[in-house]
């Protein structure tokens, strides 16, 4: 008891006593791996862990060193230099074509933009960044803390975490988990400051536990989207619809998702072509990211050889329209707002806001028309830009996906061969499902190593996390399937044919599309979809053309509810459709886009106000199937934290206490007669205290027992007992049975009616 | 009643070898039989009584500490009267030599020698009446009797005969011509108890008593002094546990603590013997905490001296608050 009220600076844990500075130290310790683990992931994404390892530990180490004779002033100039040095010579490695641009008002706008939700990791050379800027944000709170200087260090580690909460790269667990640590640092550091009594403690933890309780409940956090703690959650899950539509930086992998039978816009066009919206550069291991800025509007070059010119004219149907489709590649706008388009950091088109309902716009691009043998001879003379650019993998997974893809194309002798391996190992190995479950780790490494079956953007994740393995520049394309053909020039694009797919690249060709999902399940599910709205009357389903059913070029119309063809039919039957896009007279692998249409998955939840209405009418549920699934690691890991409060809160309200009474009450374990009859008696003292009154410090055990006048003989004799042992010093196994049985009676009557 | 030991013999040691203990029982029925015996003439001050008996039993002495006439010579009396031994009685005047104590040795004309004329220390139950009031070195000679139990005079030293118990009364009204006896000497006194006035019940039954032949003169004797001497032996023997005696120690530990002047070591002994005597007058041949606590007023109040006030006169309050928060284990 006497530990319970004590005030001191330590925490008494059984036999071991912490200081509560190193509980302190220990929790700023946790807020700065929180920020570490941005950078850290930063790194594993392009590449310096082992250097930004090495860094922080050489900083922490030089801290814990000169903490000691570091006055504050000189700490403060040294973080600041640190980090100073760090940004000088990240801008040392950034392009210098990049730096001629570079204005004063251009990196704070750059910096603004970061700190509203921009993902540090588009930035060009985020590696250097984050092993420029790791030494500084490490020392800054480590060696506050180490000064004992609590409050200091929690603002600068908070002041860390926060920025990175605010690009959204701290997630929402590493957020919550930094805001406790956070709280922690600042709780132990009072008590280290002031001293503490166990009870304070307890307090600590049950203030932890309540942010925990409380942050589950918040669903929308500036690191992310879901809840940290409940899986499903958040309405604001980002979509890879979504991000098609809106040719976001990012584009993240989600679990399961929904197809949206809506239409999204008609395109008049010579040619029948998958109706790009942009492409991603980097992969983090949870989804896209693509770096670099864009620029304002002016016409772009053809590819390198032969290309096809193909125009298409885009009329928006939806509401609004967030980025604009066209062929790959668009070379010139013909129609539509200039001032108001901008230029992608990879090549597409992309329009300022969003175009409304009945815009249009015309495009004209130039498709690579390359034959197989082109694209076999092409070698592997990559552009520099091209290869720091798009062999980029996570080091983490990169090995296991490199050994892996080496067994799959061991037969391929060129990049081509290889990327044709790969799109037919996985059309093979994997089954088409829209119904998954996102996997917690590296999406492509899961995808080839654990998944069964996903849907185009896994594929597509996988495929060009493969291709990088072998050393082929590839990236990650989304846009849409060409949709259903109402006339001989004309498409109707509806959300559930936006695709993901990949693009090689090949020298004196450029990009080549390859689309590893497999057609055929694709097709059956999105039709499914396409009936089962157009029975359930969804408006917007159907533009006037759609109805009539689809134009094909050999057949007479034989129009179907389903939207299905016979051109398609007989597609789907050679399984070309996405998986052998190439049609083209010499029959290479080329992405001649004459596939049948109407069959994709709109990939992630609803990117308009429609789509919710949408997937309302049609009874599809909401996007993400919540199924019971083992705890993953960020939920043991709150629950750990959880489980602590926990404790510490029915310590604090005595639960325990009364437990352990319990079963110590009923329960006695023997060993001496002394220490039987001293518990024994314990026992019996205990209960006698619930019925009548406790026994006063300076009471003997006889006068007590005497002046409760209780009656029960019983009660008398253990007394005696008691002193015959206790006091007498007998030592008879007979006299602890005895005493022991007796207070077993006493217990058993007088507490079994409470 | 002045049967002081006729002949003392000088360096006589009176066997070595320790007499029979008395059996448990036999012990605590002869306790019992004084404390009653003594009850006869003594009204309402069973305490007291039973204090005394325990004191002679554990070899201590006793300082009563009390007004004049409330009945502290006739305990003295009724007691050594109950114990069939000899009873002797010591005046402390301003004037009292230390030899009025001790014994003097005087020259005997018919055979030309000294002879040792024993003073009234040689009893078995001594009275040694207002003790403050004799000058410091009388009071010592008595002292070093109790202490040693044996008187050197003129070099040589005599066995004092057992049992030996010295029952020394101090007069608090008249402060002034007394000589307080220091903390240091006060300590060698196992127990000091005050009598008190009696309740008017026992005051009118005493007066009852009174009328008429004096009860002391019809009390006759119950035990004998070998059977004391036996008793004591059993009261040695009488266990004292660890728990007991860790409980002493703290209680000691605590008077150092909050007192000035806490309890001795000597103190600490005093006490468990004294529990010891006392478990057996409850007829239990072990200590329990009872025990101390029935005795650690009376052993241990006399040994503190708490801030300022001479003569520890709060002790009893001190032990109080002790036995109220030493707890007992």
């Amino acid at each position: 008891m006497s530990a319970e009220s004590a005030v001191g600076r330590e925490l008494e844990l059984g036999d071991v006593s912490v200081p509560y500075h190193w509980l302190a130290v220990g929790s700023t310790t946790v807020l700065i791996a929180t920020y570490l683990s941005v950078l850290f992931h930063v790194t594993d994404v392009v590449g310096g862990t082992t250097a930004l390892l090495a860094l922080v530990a050489a900083t922490l180490l030089a801290g814990a060193g000169v903490a000691r004779h570091l006055r504050a002033g000189q700490a403060a100039a040294l973080a600041v230099g640190l980090l100073a040095v760090g940004v000088v010579a990240y801008y040392l490695t950034v392009p210098s074509a990049y730096l001629a641009t570079t204005t004063v008002r251009k990196v704070v706008g750059d910096n603004v933009a970061l700190l509203t939700g921009l993902s540090v990791l588009r930035m060009t050379e985020v590696g250097a960044w984050a092993l420029g800027v790791a030494p500084g944000l490490v020392f800054g709170p480590w060696y506050l803390v180490l000064r004992r200087r609590y409050a200091l260090a929690v603002a600068a580690g908070g002041a860390a975490l926060g920025f990175f909460v605010l690009t959204g790269d701290a997630g929402s667990f590493v957020t919550l988990v930094g805001s406790l640590a956070a709280a922690a640092a600042l709780g132990f550091g009072t008590l280290a400051r002031r001293g503490g009594t166990p009870a304070q403690v307890d307090t600590i933890a049950v203030v932890l536990v309540a942010m925990i309780l409380l942050a589950s409940t918040v669903s929308v956090v500036p690191g992310g989207s879901a809840s940290p703690v409940l899986p499903g959650g958040g309405g604001g899950t980002p979509t890879v619809e979504g991000s098609l539509v809106s040719n976001d930086d990012r584009a993240n992998v989600v679990g399961s998702i929904r197809l949206s039978p809506k239409v999204r816009f008609t395109v008049e066009s010579d040619e029948s072509a998958y109706w790009r919206v942009g492409a991603y550069d980097r992969y983090d291991g949870d989804g896209w990211i693509r770096t670099g800025d864009t620029t304002d509007y002016r016409a772009q070059e053809s590819p390198p050889g032969e290309t096809t010119e193909v125009s298409q004219t885009v009329t928006v149907e939806a509401e609004r329209l967030d980025a604009m489709p066209a062929a790959w590649r668009p070379t010139r706008l013909t129609d539509g707002d200039r001032s108001n388009t901008r230029i992608t950091s990879a090549g597409s088109f992309d329009p300022v806001g969003s175009l409304r309902q009945g815009e249009r716009y015309s495009v004209t691009s130039s498709v690579p028309d390359a034959t197989e043998r082109e694209l076999q001879t092409a070698g592997t003379d990559y552009p520099d830009e091209v290869e720091s650019r798009y062999l980029q993998l996570p080091e983490s997974s990169g090995e296991r996906i490199q050994e892996r893809t080496d067994e799959i194309t061991a037969d391929a002798e060129t990049p081509y061969e290889q990327a044709v391996a790969v799109e037919d190992w996985l059309e093979s190995e994997k089954d088409y499902s829209l119904d998954v479950e996102r996997p917690d780790g590296d999406i492509a490494e899961s995808f080839i190593f654990d998944m069964e079956a996903g849907y185009c953007t896994y594929y597509a994740t996988a495929m060009v996390a493969m291709l990088r393995s072998q050393d082929v520049p590839a990236r990650f394309a989304v846009g849409y399937t060409p949709g259903q053909r109402v006339a001989e020039d004309e498409w109707v694009v509806r959300g559930l044919d936006s695709h993901a797919w990949v693009e090689a690249y090949f020298p004196e060709v450029g990009w080549v599309r390859f689309d590893p999902t497999p057609g055929d399940p694709r097709q059956t599910t999105e039709s499914a979809e396409l009936t089962q709205a157009r029975a359930s009357n969804v408006s917007d389903v159907d533009t006037d053309e759609s109805e009539g059913g689809t134009w094909t070029p050999t057949t007479t119309e034989s129009p179907t509810d389903e939207g299905a063809t016979t051109t398609e039919t007989n597609e789907t039957n050679e399984t070309s459709g996405a998986t052998e896009p190439e049609t083209g007279a010499e029959g290479p692998r080329r992405q001649t886009p004459d596939v049948r249409d109407g069959v994709n998955e709109t990939v992630g939840g609803s990117a308009t106000d429609e789509d919710a209405t949408a997937a309302g009418a049609s009874g599809d549920g909401g996007g993400l199937g919540i199924t019971v699934e083992p705890p993953s690691r960020e939920q043991t890991a709150l629950g750990a934290v959880v489980a602590v409060g926990l404790v510490a809160a029915a310590r604090r309200t005595g639960v325990i206490a009364r437990l352990r009474r319990v079963v110590w009450l009923h329960w006695q374990p023997r060993s001496d007669p002394e220490t039987d009859v001293s518990q024994a008696f314990d026992r019996l003292e205990h209960v006698l205290s619930r019925e009548h009154r406790e026994r006063r410090p300076g009471e003997t055990p006889r006068a007590y027992l005497g002046s409760l006048a209780d009656g029960d003989d019983r009660i008398e004799r253990v007394g005696r007992l008691y002193e015959r042992v206790r006091y007498a010093g007998e030592t008879d196994e007979r006299l602890a049975d005895e005493a022991v049985s007796l207070v077993d009676e006493l217990v058993r009557e007088r507490r079994g009616a409470t | 009643m002045t049967e002081a030991n006729p002949n003392p013999k000088a360096k006589s040691r009176q066997s070595d070898e320790s007499p029979e203990p008395l059996s448990l029982d036999e012990a605590a029925d002869l306790a019992t039989r004084v404390v009653e015996n003594v009850e006869q003439v003594i009204v309402g001050h069973r305490d007291p009584t039973e204090h005394i008996v325990t004191a002679i039993l554990a070899r201590g002495h006793l300082l009563l500490d009390d007004v004049p006439g409330v009945g502290k010579t006739m305990l003295a009396r009724s007691l050594a009267r109950s114990i069939d031994c000899a009873f002797t009685r010591v005046q402390f005047t301003p004037d009292l030599l230390p030899t009025d104590v001790t014994g003097v040795n005087v020259f005997d004309e018919r055979t030309r020698e000294f002879e040792f004329r024993p003073g009234p220390v040689f009893g078995n139950v001594v009275l040694a009446d207002e003790i403050n009031r004799a000058p410091p070195k009388t009071q010592s000679a008595l002292l070093e009797a109790m202490e040693e139990a044996q008187v050197t005079v003129d070099g040589e030293t005599y066995e004092l005969d057992q049992p030996f118990t010295v029952i020394a009364t101090q007069n608090d009204v008249e402060a002034d011509r007394t000589y307080d006896l220091p903390i240091a000497e006060v300590d060698r006194f196992m127990k000091r108890l005050s009598l008190g006035y009696p309740s008017p019940e026992d005051e009118s039954e005493v007066l009852r008593r009174v009328t008429g032949r004096h009860p002391i003169e019809s009390l006759d004797p119950v035990a004998t002094g070998e059977e004391v001497r036996r008793a004591r032996e059993t009261v040695a023997n009488v266990t004292a546990e660890e728990a007991v005696r860790e409980y002493v120690t703290r209680l000691a530990n605590y008077t150092r603590d909050h007192a000035e002047l806490g309890v001795s070591p000597r103190g600490s002994i005093a006490l468990l013997r004294a529990g010891q005597a006392r478990a057996v007058l409850d007829g239990r041949d072990y200590v329990v905490p009872d025990d101390v606590q029935a005795e650690a007023e009376a052993v241990l109040g006399h040994r503190v001296r708490t801030g300022g006030d001479l003569g520890g006169r709060s002790g009893p309050e001190l032990i109080a608050s002790a036995l109220e928060s030493v707890p007992v284990k």
